[in-house]
């Protein structure tokens, strides 16, 4: 799944993949903006068919936080 | 004279704002429930709600501005389009910015707070007027920019929450995102405020040694695809409306 993340945040974001890491955050380090955060949900909604709620979705700031507010396969 | 004028506006504030709470609540606890009862038709609920929201605002204005309490000045009203299909887009520096939005733009669509909804009096009265909640950014997107493609207008305050006085305003993306996915007619307004009252951080109750005036001007609509065409950054196209914006509410060009 970490893998999934980083490639769309690679190839959709222009994130550079050396400064990816489990605990980068996502808005300050890695520079996506808060639309971003949204598409990057909807993907990996489609991707695993369980959607993060908006509260959870709030909290979340690099990807470990991500991959936690995942509801369980 | 000066002192005279000074405590009218005390009195007329103190005593005119708790009035209009009370009205408020009138209309929410006894007419809302009532009408959404009587009224079945979702539709007809919306429109009979939002009417009553506009009149009330209206109301207000004419209460406030009437008695001199604070002024009210609106420029460049006739840029609205009463057929809809307006994004309205408008700076954010007071408490009661929807209410006088609201009093000259009967049936819009807006965003509530999460909050708001949840609130059992106020929640009642925006489901009624079925107005969109902000509880789920990606539904709120979508949501926005079909009502907008389906001819209605929506009011937007970019900045999202108050403006902090004498700081540049700090325009969220949401707006800018809605006006591209719905390739929308952005009507600009500009909103001041002078002197500063019902501001970020200003406890509602104070009254400024000279009357506040507000002035909302109307800006000529603009086509977002024309603010694109004349955007050559590699960014996304939303930064290209917030720096419109940007400029327009900062009076950084015209």
């Amino acid at each position: 799944m970490y893998a999934r993340i980083k490639e769309i945040l690679v190839d959709q974001f222009d994130v550079d993949a050396g400064a990816i890491t489990m605990d980068a955050n996502l808005y300050d380090e890695l520079e996506i903006d808060s639309i971003d955060g949204v598409d990057l949900m909807v993907q990996l909604k489609q991707i695993t068919g369980k959607k993060i709620s908006p509260e959870a979705f709030k909290e979340v700031r690099t990807i470990r936080d991500l991959l936690d507010a995942l509801p369980d396969q | 004279m000066k002192l005279l004028n000074y405590l009218w506006r005390c009195v007329g504030s103190t005593l005119f704002y708790p009035l209009f709470g009370v009205i408020g609540l009138v209309n929410c606890f006894l007419v809302i429930p009532l009408l959404s009862v009587l009224i079945r038709d979702r539709q007809r609920l919306q429109v009979i709600t939002r009417a009553l929201i506009h009149r009330q605002f209206q109301l207000f204005v004419l209460l406030s501005d009437g008695p001199r309490i604070i002024s009210v000045e609106f420029r460049g009203l006739e840029w609205r389009n009463p057929a809809g299909g307006q994004l309205v887009l408008a700076s954010h520096p007071t408490l009661i910015d929807v209410v006088l939005l609201l009093s000259v733009l009967p049936q819009v669509d807006c965003v509530v707070k999460e909050g708001v909804m949840r609130n059992p009096v106020l929640g009642a009265v925006a489901r009624a007027a079925n107005y969109i909640s902000n509880r789920d950014p990606e539904q709120m997107l979508d949501e926005c920019a079909a009502r907008l493609r389906a001819g209605s207008s929506l009011i937007l305050f970019p900045e999202g929450t108050r403006s902090i006085a004498g700081e540049p305003p700090k325009l969220k993306l949401g707006a800018a995102e809605i006006a591209v996915r719905a390739d929308a007619e952005i009507l600009p307004v500009v909103i001041r405020c002078e002197p500063q009252i019902l501001g970020k951080h200003q406890p509602w109750y104070y009254v400024p040694r000279k009357r506040a005036e507000f002035l909302l001007r109307f800006l000529e609509p603009i086509q977002v695809a024309d603010i694109l065409a004349a955007w050559d950054s590699e960014r996304q196209p939303r930064y290209a409306v917030n720096d419109y914006l940007y400029k327009l509410y900062t009076g950084n060009s015209r």
